[in-house]
């Protein structure tokens, strides 16, 4: 790549910064001073954002918006030489969806860090919460702007690691430590899949390396990749590389290869994005630090599988069931989890359920996307940005009153709006955000997915998404009217107050963002494909009915939740098993732990502990046994009498003796 | 009879054979005794045997010489400094620890 | 002829003493009668140097070895006080050990010896029969004298006298740190003795 703006030179910048936070945070200055702990990582994360404006800024001034938008890579450099002619590189690519993620990943994240100098002022891990979350930082921006798939899914597992570790943050309890397991058990388990999917990917991909490659290698070489290799997206993603898996079968299930491939690759972004049937680590992560919460499980790491699915994006179009599969993942969930979301009464549980229907949500409109109706990618991709903005705001704003209050009870709270009102003003426009009420950030993105499910004629999924929306206002507005209306219900609500500035500063910025995201025109930034036609202007068939179910959802909870909760009551009365049933979130977690405990436990896991016990301990006993029984019997000959020495000795030399003079005579 | 014996005069096999004997007579002792000074007697009977085979080859191999003789005598000299040294050890042994049999001289083994 | 048969008779004579005595020697339950048995063996190794023509040798060997070292054995069996101490046999394992190490070595040496061929001497050399040979060699400064190692083994034997006395002095009591002596510890110690130890240092000005 010739005469790149400097920015875009140092782009390596962005994930360096915070990796040297990570190390200097956690080896240096977290045992020397904690306030400076916290400091050096806001700062290390703030530079970064600002790196990450600064290198959007020049990408679209490289390639202005409304014209093509090339990944280019802009640093590399071969990190993982297995072979002559087969290596993994370590490099920054940028495309817009990269940027776009770089852009919302830094300040998302640097806002956070600062929430979190309040939030986590006097924890005793004030130093190691700051390490972990530069590590996190770290690792996404590496997922970000991997340029192939190998460093894609180090990142993935350092993201995993990370997260395991922040739910895990609190160790002390029960609860965080199985939530941290659970979490790093699910999603290992998804990204076993993954991993296969990148073997299956890399391996017959590279048997057609040497075919294909020197046709791509210049048209890769223009975009920055100087040695094509059969793990970058330039080759996984080409069209002909494309056709030629596509063609090529499994020999059983009669699948092609290109979809098996593919829906194992969706099976890592399902766990990591917490779809169903993966989806039970994300509500009991929880259990860590809010802001974690905020960043990892609400705004940034979780759609790192919807991240996946975009980068990919042309090789799950090439393969039309894998993105059927994306498309009847994200319906279901969204639908699924916002039904839950309606009935649990623990405030980051309700958030957590919002989160995996606006994550489904995502995938649903990542799965009606096609060549040629490539919209879905843009709305995709862009309820990705402002939902990262305004859910990390809600989160925050839970925190806040967790704070605040004491409990995760949305029942022991009740009447916050008087009592902390920067509060209660970000939650609403986060709320009405989510919602999809204009001129919010949501609205605009909602409708997008909406407009791209109704105009490719997916009009099923359409009305799901619709019902979805309607949802999403009710249980949104019942979390608001019972958090911040009525009387004071819990001990601590009259004794509110409100947060200092170091913690409302980030809920008012993210709270502006949440409010006007939603006029930055991205179809021109972000799209996939030849150029579309993006519409700007609104469309009135998609806003009116969005709009009017959302003012329904929320006409709802006025009536249920604005006095006091007693028609709620009635209704769950009314509702019965069913409400019940969706209470206890269609007991998943009991089956998944009926089948562990019923199965896995007494079949699989038991026989493997025993044959691990007594085959493999034995036989390491065995070898000791060996050994001390060798020593008792040597030790017999070491009488300590000089005589018996004796014996030995002349019978030695007699015996080499009688060597000498067979080999002599 | 007297051809007889007078034909059969001890060549240096013969000689070698005795001296080898006493030497493993005395080889014998050194590896059995339980005593200490009974594993000193035996030694100075490997010693004297060792000399003995000095003299036997000096007579059949050089007897114009005397150099085996005289290694012989280094032989006597040195067994008398041993037996010297030996002794004293083992009275000051005996003193020590009231015995001296070696069944009991086992401390290296621990 | 006469004088080869005597020969003859001489060696098988004392051959046999020699090895019955040294049975003996290695068999006896009494050391006492160990090293009498000894005496005998020596003896009977004098004899055998007479006939081997090594007259001055003979006598050496009576002097030192039967005069001196049998003499001091007998010596320290009795300081040792296991003069009327009946031996214990050894352990059956033990005298199995010991009999077929030595007969391993005995039937080796033996096949050795078999094929062993010596060169045979130059017809008409005679030994040096007198002393005054040996002792010029032992005493002769050239390429081919023993005076290096004579005056070596003198010196051998005088460290072996102050040795043994040493050794076999008194021992210090138990208390004490091992010496060499045991008369006046604090002079060779190198460990001083406790009562010196444990006063404090004075502080040097």
């Amino acid at each position: 790549m010739p005469d790149l703006p400097l920015a875009l030179q140092f782009a390596w910048l962005i994930p360096a910064l915070p990796f040297a936070a990570f190390i200097a945070v956690g080896l240096g200055v977290s045992p020397l001073s904690k306030r400076a702990a916290g400091l050096v990582a806001t700062l290390a994360v703030a530079a970064a954002a600002l790196c990450a404006w600064l290198v959007a800024w020049e990408y679209y001034g490289l390639y202005p918006p409304d014209a093509a938008h090339p990944a280019i890579v802009v640093w590399s450099f071969e990190w993982l030489p297995y072979d002559a002619g087969l290596s993994a590189s370590a490099g920054v690519l940028l495309d817009p969806i990269a940027v776009l993620l770089l852009v919302v990943v830094t300040t998302v994240s640097a806002l956070i860090h600062v929430y979190s100098i309040g939030y986590m002022g006097g924890d005793p891990g004030y130093g190691r919460f700051f390490t972990y979350m530069n590590l996190f930082t770290f690792s996404m921006l590496g997922l970000v702007v991997a340029p192939n798939i190998i460093q894609m899914y180090v990142c993935w597992e350092l993201v995993g690691l990370s997260s395991f570790l922040l739910i895990g943050f609190y160790y002390s309890k029960p609860e965080a430590v199985a939530a941290a397991k659970k979490a790093f058990i699910v999603t290992r388990f998804a990204d076993l899949g993954f991993l296969i999917g990148i073997l299956l990917l890399g391996f017959h991909g590279h048997a057609s390396f040497a075919e294909l490659a020197p046709a791509i290698a210049p048209e890769a070489a223009a975009q920055g990749v100087a040695n094509l290799q059969a793990f970058d997206f330039h080759y996984l993603t080409h069209p002909e590389v494309l056709a030629r898996l596509q063609a090529a079968s499994v020999p059983f299930l009669g699948l092609s290869l290109l979809t098996l491939a593919m829906v194992l690759v969706f099976m890592g972004a399902a766990g990591k994005s917490a779809m169903f049937p993966l989806h039970i680590w994300l509500p009991d992560a929880m259990e860590g630090p809010t802001p974690v919460s905020a960043l990892i499980h609400a705004a940034t790491m979780v759609v790192a599988g919807v991240y996946l699915v975009a980068r990919l994006m042309p090789a799950f179009a090439a393969s039309g069931d894998a993105l059927a599969v994306v498309m009847g993942v994200g319906v279901f969930t969204s639908l699924f989890a916002a039904v839950i979301a309606v009935t649990q009464d623990d405030i980051k549980r309700i958030l957590a359920f919002s989160t995996l229907s606006q994550i489904g949500y995502m995938m649903l409109a990542l799965g009606v996307c096609s060549p040629a109706h490539p919209l879905g990618y843009t709305a995709g991709m862009f309820h990705l940005a402002t939902h990262a903005f305004f859910k990390a705001l809600l989160f925050l704003c839970a925190g806040a009153v967790i704070h605040a209050v004491h409990s995760n009870n949305i029942w022991d709270m009740g009447g916050l709006a008087r009592k902390m009102p920067i509060t209660h003003a970000a939650f609403l426009a986060a709320t009405l955000a989510i919602a999809g009420v204009w001129p919010f950030a949501g609205f605009f993105s909602k409708d997008e997915i909406l407009l791209a499910a109704f105009s490719s004629g997916h009009t099923a999924v359409f009305a799901a998404a619709l019902l979805v929306a309607g949802l999403t206002a009710f249980y949104m507005f019942r979390l608001y009217f019972v958090t911040f209306w009525g009387g004071h219900r819990g001990p601590h609500a009259a004794h509110a107050r409100e947060a200092p500035a170091v913690m409302w500063v980030p809920l008012a910025a993210l709270a502006a963002v949440s409010a006007v995201a939603g006029f930055v025109p991205i179809g021109s930034f972000v799209s996939w494909g030849e150029a579309h036609e993006v519409p700007h202007c609104i469309d009135l068939r998609i806003a009116i009915p969005a709009t009017a179910i959302a003012l329904l959802g929320f006409a709802l909870a006025w009536r249920l939740y604005a006095r006091d909760g007693a028609g709620a009551a009635r209704a769950a009365a009314a509702l019965g098993i069913l409400y019940r049933t969706i209470k206890r979130k269609f007991y998943v977690d009991e089956a998944y732990l009926a089948v562990t405990k019923g199965f896995i436990f007494p079949y699989i896991a038991r026989p493997i502990a025993w044959f691990d016990r007594h085959a493999v301990d034995g036989g390491v006993d065995l070898a000791g046994w060996i050994t001390r029984t060798t020593g008792r019997l040597c030790r017999r000959l070491q009488t300590g009498q000089v005589q018996t020495y004796g014996v030995w000795f002349v019978g030695g030399i007699l015996f080499v003796l009688l060597l000498l003079w067979a080999a002599l005579a | 009879m007297l051809e007889f014996l007078a034909a059969h005069k001890p060549g240096h096999v013969e000689w070698l054979l005795l001296s080898a004997t006493l030497f493993a007579i005395g080889l014998y002792g050194v590896l059995t005794r339980r005593n200490a000074v009974g594993i000193l007697i035996s030694v100075e009977l490997m010693l004297n045997s060792a000399a003995l085979n000095f003299v036997v080859f000096n007579r059949f191999v050089a007897p114009a010489a005397c150099d085996g003789q005289i290694t012989a005598i280094f032989v006597i000299a040195v067994a008398a400094a041993e037996v010297v040294v030996g002794m004293a050890i083992f009275v000051a042994l005996f003193r020590h620890r009231g015995t001296i049999d070696v069944n009991r001289m086992n401390t290296m083994k621990d | 002829m006469m004088h080869d048969a005597a020969l003859t008779v001489l060696f098988y004579v004392l051959g046999a003493g020699a090895i019955l005595c040294a049975l003996a020697v290695v068999n006896a339950r009494r050391l006492l009668r160990a090293a009498l048995a000894l005496m005998f063996v020596l003896l009977a190794s004098a004899g055998l140097y007479l006939l081997l023509g090594a007259e001055f040798l003979a006598g050496i060997q009576v002097l030192v070895y039967v005069g001196g070292i049998v003499i001091l054995i007998v010596f320290a069996v009795m300081l040792t006080s296991a003069a009327d101490l009946l031996e214990d046999h050894p352990s059956p394992g033990r005298m199995l050990a010991g009999a077929v190490a030595s007969i391993s070595f005995l039937v080796f040496a033996g096949g050795v010896f078999a094929r062993l061929e010596l060169a045979a001497p130059a017809p008409g050399a005679r030994p040096p029969a007198d002393a005054s040979a040996i002792g010029r060699r032992l005493l002769d400064f050239g390429s081919e004298g023993y005076v290096l190692p004579f005056e070596l083994l003198s010196l051998l034997l005088l460290a072996a006298v102050i040795g043994g006395i040493a050794v076999a002095r008194k021992t210090p009591p138990r208390d004490q740190p091992f010496t060499s002596g045991g008369d006046a510890p604090g002079e060779v110690d190198i460990v001083l003795p406790r009562s010196q130890r444990d006063e404090p240092e004075e502080p040097r000005a």
